[in-house]
């Protein structure tokens, strides 16, 4: 037996936009009359979802498959899953498949949670005698054993989602392919989930897990394949692969400096922008990371007060630092660039976004107010804590911490 | 376990017989899916299953048999009618729902894998529900107007298995056709409206003259209505024509194997 698990080669996918296959009987019959009289059908567009993609996974490898909307991971995952054909190309698979593009596949409303359990896991590849072994582990892992009895239509939707990750939760299979809108429901449930899904690459079975979650993905798998237009643009050892898609992904994006560049006769911010410690505005949490602001200042003010400050995606406020020109060196008329420098930022992961505020001290004029400019995400990547992995929303800063133990003996005679 | 191996050079277009036992949980749970749900929530529940079949006995029995005094051979006319009935009801039920399943499991069907054809042939097990009912008809009807079974009765399995494979036929072809054109949604309705009269349910095949006869077998479930009615009350065996039905009905039921077949490939791509 070889030791490969999936072989793709030259995998091409080939969608055709422009004409809809399932037309009227009549656009067909008009299509293939048109064919017929030698009169040109109506003009279709060819795309190429997939193009000579060819990789090859072991046995027991975790994969994670990246890249950008519209790369073409899911038509992979739809091929490697076989709910679609490839156009051209081979893949040889080794192994019972079992694959997640959704949660609760199947799912009836009317039918009760027990019901359901046994549609959704016979639809994923269970046998009924494989459900039944298993039926009060899964309802255990999904909490909902009161309600096993109840159409799933009164359950709440977290309730449902938990039934139904349940379900796929304890499939055996010999290898998983997991689509990323599985990580759903609160964070509790979660992180369950995501520790089910270490579990099973842990167990040496072969995981193939489509994300654009960097965190997620250099959390669970070994190897990753970056796909861009329909090809396979990098693959091979995940913190590689991904440092490559991080300093790619948001090249595009022109929101990542705040510039203004007109002149006006107020005191302006003319500039912002941060100096990650990847490209891109992806910042890695505890490594050093500036931030630079130019200052327009076109007359005498009686005193420059920038005050600067970091918001997470929720709007909660998680850093206020300011830079009061107390030396007068930049209050007269001029253009200035202050560098404010962190050694260690110790932001949490997240999406974060800074608020510029331009000012004279109370009293004085109050110049400019810029919100939500310079989006940046912080990443624990290449950070690990060990055996409890890191979690969104945890916290928003991390201090460095020391524990001391004291260790006191029982004794035996109290 | 052996390799899976996916290359469209090389489909595969027969039958996977193995890999469709492999899924006859999956059948069976489906069939289960829609017994459970279909009368849920409904006052009458299951008596929707009566009621219907029950009415248009009736109309058949005050039109055909009354006002139109149909020779039926000697036999009571609603048990004569009830027959050809029963067959033709599992029939345009399987058709019916057979046609439109593909379409109705297309959420499934984007999400994951399975041979695809376990949801029309689902759709033949869930028809045997209403089967029973219409053979409960004939019976009740049979005993209070004290008719007693031929001993043809036999041969009734066979032409249980031929109205199986006719209405497999035509709701393959159908759910595989609908999927591409959905101008087939709306064919069907006429299919089993027309051909509650066109085939020899509440009249004997004999009526129709001679000349017609070739192509009024050229309905599948002409032969299967007779062979029903003959196995049952022991009236006139079925038309030598009648092998043209069935004939017929097993070319369509391979071919439209094949061309589901082809379809199956594309099903998750349109949308």
């Amino acid at each position: 037996m070889s030791d490969v698990a999936i072989k793709v080669e030259n995998l091409s996918k080939l969608y055709q936009i422009g004409t809809s296959r399932s037309g009227s009987l009549r656009e067909s019959l008009a299509d293939k009359w048109n064919t017929l009289t030698g009169k040109k059908a109506q003009a279709t567009q060819d795309f190429w979802a997939l193009q000579d993609v060819s990789f090859g996974i072991k046995k027991g490898e975790a994969v994670g498959i990246i890249g950008k909307n519209g790369a073409g991971k899911s038509t992979l995952l739809k091929i490697l899953s076989r709910i679609t054909e490839p156009t051209r190309g081979r893949i040889e698979i080794d192994g019972r498949v079992a694959s997640l593009l959704e949660v609760g596949t199947g799912f009836h409303p009317e039918l009760s949670g027990r019901e359901n359990v046994f549609l959704n896991g016979t639809i994923l590849g269970m046998t009924r005698r494989e459900i039944k072994a298993r039926f009060d582990e899964i309802v255990d892992f999904s909490g909902v054993e009161k309600f096993i009895d109840t159409p799933v239509k009164y359950y709440s939707s977290g309730m449902y989602v938990r039934l139904a990750f349940a379900v796929a939760a304890h499939l055996e299979p010999e290898i998983l392919i997991i689509d990323e809108v599985l990580a759903v429901g609160d964070a509790e449930f979660q992180k369950k989930c995501l520790g089910k899904m270490n579990e099973v690459a842990g167990q040496g079975r072969t995981v193939l897990f489509v994300s654009h979650d960097m965190q997620a993905v250099s959390k669970l798998v070994t190897h990753c394949i970056y796909l861009e237009h329909g090809k396979v643009f990098e693959k091979g050892e995940k913190n590689f692969v991904i440092n490559k898609y991080l300093s790619a992904i948001n090249k595009s994006k022109d929101n990542l400096v705040y510039v203004d560049s007109e002149t006006s006769g107020k005191p302006k911010i003319r500039k912002v922008r941060i100096n990650t410690s990847k490209p891109n505005n992806f910042q890695v949490s505890s490594s050093p990371m500036s931030i630079e602001v130019e200052l327009s200042i076109p007359h005498r003010i009686t005193k420059t007060c920038l005050t600067l400050r970091i918001k997470d995606n929720r709007g909660v406020a998680c850093l206020d630092f300011s830079f009061f020109d107390t030396d007068f060196v930049c209050s007269s008329p001029g253009i200035y660039t202050l560098i404010c420098k962190f050694p260690k930022l110790k932001l949490y992961m997240g999406k974060y976004s800074i608020d510029a505020f331009l000012a004279e001290p109370p009293g004085g004029e109050f110049f400019q107010t810029l919100e939500n400019i310079c989006p940046f995400e912080v990443l624990m990547f290449e950070l690990s804590r060990g055996d409890w992995e890191w979690q969104p929303y945890n916290t928003v800063y991390l201090e460095e911490y020391d524990w001391d133990v004291k260790t006191a003996v029982f004794s035996s005679q109290e | 376990m052996p390799k899976l191996i996916i290359d469209p050079q090389q489909r595969n277009l027969l039958l996977n017989g193995r890999e469709l036992y492999a899924y006859r949980d999956l059948f069976l749970i489906l069939a289960y899916r829609d017994l459970r749900v279909r009368y849920a929530q409904t006052f009458l529940g299951i008596l929707w299953a009566f009621i219907q079949p029950l009415f248009t006995l009736l109309i058949f029995t005050l039109v055909f048999g009354r006002a139109m005094q149909v020779d039926t051979e000697g036999v009571p006319y609603p048990v004569f009618a009830a027959c050809g009935m029963s067959a033709w009801s599992y029939f345009a039920f399987v058709m019916n729902q057979a046609g439109n399943s593909i379409i109705g499991a297309q959420g499934m069907i984007q999400k994951i894998y399975f041979p695809r054809l376990i949801i029309p042939l689902s759709k033949a097990l869930v028809g045997f529900v209403d089967f029973a009912i219409s053979f409960l008809f004939i019976l009740v009807l049979a005993i209070w107007y004290g008719v007693t079974p031929s001993a043809n009765i036999v041969f009734l399995p066979v032409f249980i298995l031929m109205g199986v494979i006719s209405a497999l036929a035509a709701g393959i072809w159908l759910s595989a056709l609908t999927i591409r054109y959905r101008d087939f949604q709306h064919i069907v309705p006429f299919m089993v409206q027309i051909g509650l009269y066109a085939t020899p349910i509440a009249y004997p095949a004999s009526l129709i003259p001679e000349r017609f006869q070739l192509l009024f077998h050229l309905n599948p479930m002409a032969g299967v209505v007779e062979g029903f009615r003959w196995s049952i009350l022991g009236t006139q065996a079925p038309h030598p024509y009648a092998y043209l039905s069935f004939g017929l009905a097993i070319i369509l039921f391979g071919t439209g194997l094949l061309y589901f077949r082809k379809v199956e490939s594309v099903m998750a791509d349109i949308v």
